[in-house]
């Protein structure tokens, strides 16, 4: 039996879009179907900042590990470039 | 000045306006507060968690967005003035940066140099307003230390977005934001009514 498949709204930038993704997948993969889908396909992962329950979450971890369900909503932002 | 055909720029600052409203409970439980919205500029109120206090204010303009990037003031919530860096009300949205590795001769591996954090709210001297250091912000972009950093790097990857820079505002300015209250008694004595 495959592993559940849950389907979340990633915002980024502001912009919602819907991403299916296993609850075992690594969040990088849903960061990177989130950025495709969202047409800033080819973008490192490294400079955007996945937040869940507004809390940072790390990319290496599962949707499984931070509770995320069928339906939920996480926030997908641009990190702070080099300024100053 | 508005050099791009305004209906452009209303268009890209409406769609930014109802990206913010369409998560607005999202936004105020995080402390962020719509008041005003009239093209070109948009007014949002900060607040604090614990304890919930209000932080500052912030004003973008969208003129002749997106050819350039929103201006993004930090301003007082009330009077809606800028806030120069000796008036700011909280630190300069510090940004912690990695050790600096130091080689020293004699010494058999490369030594760590901790680094200050870098403040993104800077100023030239304390009564000059300050601006967001931050590409995407048109204030950042206008400086001419940044001249070799055009917008145009920045326009297709979501710098300068509305939610991206609430985004980033709030790491730096709201989330590490805390109250420290100073009690410093002091005794001194006085004399109640005088006697005849």
């Amino acid at each position: 039996m495959g592993d559940k498949k849950i389907t979340v709204t990633v915002v980024v930038n502001g912009t919602p879009t819907e991403v299916e993704t296993n609850v075992k997948a690594a969040l990088h993969s849903l960061v990177s179907k989130a950025l495709e889908q969202s047409g800033s396909a080819g973008q490192s992962t490294d400079g955007w900042e996945l937040r869940i329950g507004d809390l940072p979450a790390d990319l290496s971890g599962k949707p499984e590990d931070y509770g995320l369900e069928d339906g939920a909503t996480v926030f997908l932002n641009l990190k702070a470039g080099v300024g100053g | 000045m508005q050099a791009t055909d305004p209906c452009v720029s209303r268009v890209k600052f409406e769609r930014e306006l109802g990206e913010f409203v369409a998560q607005r409970q999202h936004h105020e439980a995080r402390g962020w507060f719509l008041v005003e919205a009239a093209f070109p500029l948009v007014f949002l109120i900060a607040a604090g968690a614990q304890p919930r206090l209000l932080l500052f204010g912030l004003l973008l303009d969208y003129t002749d967005y997106d050819a350039q990037p929103p201006s993004v003031k930090f301003v007082d919530p009330f009077t809606r003035e800028p806030y120069t860096a000796a008036r700011l009300p909280i630190p300069p949205l510090l940004r912690a940066r990695p050790p600096q590795h130091v080689g020293i001769p004699g010494l058999p591996a490369p030594s760590q140099a901790p680094q200050d954090p870098q403040p993104l709210l800077q100023a030239h001297s304390p009564d000059d307003v300050i601006f967001l250091c931050l590409p995407g912000v048109r204030e950042y972009h206008d400086q001419p230390g940044h001249s070799g950093d055009v917008w145009d790097r920045h326009r297709a990857n979501g710098a300068g977005r509305l939610s991206t820079l609430i985004s980033i505002i709030h790491k730096y300015g709201v989330e590490p934001v805390s109250l420290q209250v100073e009690m410093r008694p002091q005794l001194s004595i006085v004399a109640s009514n005088a006697p005849l």
